[in-house]
């Protein structure tokens, strides 16, 4: 029964030691790279994780996939215990990870794939259609024969895409599968991550291409140091940080009776107003507020008689909000 | 096939196609050993030709029964060597990153080891290991007491030579620093394992080390079988060592596979290069 990826208190620390004279001995207090996750992801959905560098993305993505061991807590892949039912597990999921690793040199594409088939038990006769399929999937159906050390890194990091999906996972954990490649490829690939849960596939992304995550993700884990520090959709994650709107002003002149008009429909919505002079020595007002502000300025503009010389309004973003929730302290400064 | 099997041609063939890629790799296998076997007798014969040297070994008075000791103990030597040299490539593959592609499947990890070292076998060591049975029987040198002992004599080499393939290949593939391994496994395992000299003529506690290594044993049930027209009676001490050392490398190779990967399961060393 497909009932998802599912972790419980999650928690994994490595064991640091250290020189001390003539021995090793652990360190006094090791950081937890994972702190208490919990997690799910469905099958038939693709499944966002986010954080920082150093949030502790891939780290959980390695013991999902059977790579590490958690320190504690439990992860389970279809009712299956990742660390009991190991070898079970490990037929039902796969992983793509960014930088083109993970494939021979000197074999061909198709001598890869084969080779990986071998390893996960693939039928003969299924096997020899999949390359077929894969190959086609991923463009390299014609540099199929050639070694891959001919490759460029482009048609390298397809071909490794390939081999993630020569076991056809019921679960497919993605670490940057877009690092590197060429706009039309990694637009293909989203198509095909798109696809692959609209299949059945229950996919957990982690990219640090925002716009493809807003794409792709019907949910979002956000993490930092190794703890959830919010979940939801892309556009729920976006609107729980303070910082929403921003209004950008720039006038055609100085004018103290407008600033003193946007300073007080700063105070009167309790708004963050900054003001700075822009590259021309013109005054530039940015007002960020949980809602549009920019009628209200603009009326506040037109009324102390200023005229206005440019004007934008960047919506909330996800990245805002990765930033917020992340790193709040960063935002602040 | 079942999936141990599967994984165990897949991973030969893999093998295969990443280190023996080149037609020139066959005059290594054939050229190397060789020159190695002729630096050896002609710098063992000039000792030889002493008046006292085949006092104490017959073999040492006719010049073709020790070329035959000799290439005995080079054929032998070439299928153990080739394991430790495939088990050191092994260890590449952390640095090329697909060893962790290997840990993420579901393959049986031993079937790995042993793919790779039989692999290793049979590709590094066929070449001479014809030129060597051809040359035996030209030059009428073989000593065979029933054509059994042919098969006593194979089974002998082969599999406790996949047994020390899959052991050292379980042992490198998570150590980061296995060079020295390397380096400790080349001259001195011909020195211990009386490649180039009767064991009667090392001191005791070498032939204690070499005990330890199951070319020692391999060699002595060649040399016995094949030259010395000994049957299975007389060899049935160093074949029942070799049976305890077969199976005493298959354990630990199963033991060390098993707490390596959980090494690195803990550590996340499996990454790390």
């Amino acid at each position: 029964m497909s009932t998802g990826i599912v972790t419980t208190d999650l928690r994994k620390t490595f064991p640091v030691r250290r020189w001390q004279g003539w021995r090793r001995r652990p360190a006094a207090a090791p950081v937890p790279a994972v702190d208490g996750l919990s997690l799910r992801i469905p099958p038939g959905q693709v499944t966002g994780l986010l954080g920082l560098n150093g949030a502790g993305k891939t780290t959980t993505i390695r013991i999902l996939s059977t790579l590490l061991r958690p320190s504690g807590g439990t992860v389970s892949v279809d009712g299956l215990d990742v660390v009991e039912h190991a070898r079970e597990v490990r037929r039902r999921i796969n992983v793509i990870s960014g930088g083109e690793r993970m494939v021979y040199d000197r074999l061909t594409a198709r001598e890869n794939l084969w080779y990986f088939g071998q390893l996960y038990d693939v039928p003969r006769a299924r096997l020899r259609v999949r390359i077929g399929e894969l190959l086609d999937l991923v463009g390299l159906t014609e540099a199929a024969r050639l070694p891959v050390e001919r490759y460029s890194r482009g048609m390298r990091q397809r071909l490794v895409i390939a081999r993630g999906l020569i076991n056809d996972p019921a679960y497919l954990l993605l670490d940057e599968p877009t690092l590197g490649l060429d706009a039309p490829i990694a637009h293909q690939l989203r198509a095909l991550i798109a696809q692959l849960a609209a299949d059945g596939v229950g996919v957990l992304l982690t990219s640090h291409y925002l716009a493809e995550v807003e794409q792709l993700c019907r949910h979002v884990y956000l993490i930092a140091r190794g703890s959830l520090v919010a979940q939801g959709s892309p556009a729920q994650l976006a609107g729980q940080t303070v910082r929403r709107h921003t209004v950008r002003l720039v006038l055609a002149e100085a004018d103290p009776s407008v600033t003193a008009a946007l300073r007080a429909l700063a105070v009167r919505h309790d708004a963050e107003l900054t003001v700075d002079v822009d590259d021309e020595g013109r005054p530039r007002f940015a007002l960020r507020h949980p809602e549009d502000l920019v009628g209200a300025v603009v009326t506040a503009v037109v009324q102390q008689g200023g005229a206005v010389a440019g004007l934008t309004v960047t919506p909330p973003t996800l990245e805002d909000a990765i930033l917020a929730l992340a790193d709040p302290a960063a935002v602040a400064r | 096939m079942s999936h141990a099997l599967r994984v165990v041609a897949a991973e030969a063939l893999k093998q295969h196609r990443r280190l023996f890629g080149q037609p020139l790799v066959l005059f290594s296998m054939l050229l190397w050993p060789l020159l190695t076997l002729a630096a050896t007798y002609y710098t063992v014969l000039p000792v030889m030709e002493s008046a006292a040297a085949p006092q104490r070994w017959p073999v040492a008075a006719d010049p073709r029964r020790l070329l035959a000791f000799l290439a005995a103990g080079a054929l032998a030597y070439t299928f153990f060597f080739s394991l430790v040299q495939s088990a050191w490539h092994f260890s590449f593959e952390r640095v090329s990153g697909t060893l962790e592609a290997l840990f993420l499947s579901p393959a049986s990890r031993m079937a790995l080891v042993i793919g790779n070292g039989a692999a290793a076998l049979t590709q590094n060591a066929w070449l001479f290991g014809c030129f060597a049975v051809a040359a035996a029987t030209a030059a009428d040198v073989l000593d065979v007491a029933h054509p059994g002992m042919y098969v006593v004599a194979a089974v002998a080499l082969l599999v406790p030579a996949v047994a020390w393939g899959a052991f050292l290949n379980s042992l490198l593939i998570f150590s980061r620093d296995s060079a020295f391994l390397y380096t400790l496994l080349d001259d001195p395992l011909w020195f211990v394992a009386g490649v180039r000299l009767p064991l009667f003529a090392l001191p005791v506690w070498i032939k204690v080390v070499g005990l330890a290594f199951p070319l020692t044993s391999s060699l002595v049930v060649l040399r016995g079988a094949l030259l010395d027209r000994a049957d299975l009676g007389d060899l049935v001490v160093p074949l029942g060592w070799l049976a305890l050392l077969t199976v005493g490398l298959f354990g630990g190779a199963s033991a060390l596979l098993r707490l390596g990967e959980a090494r690195v399961q803990r550590t996340g060393g499996l990454q790390v290069f």
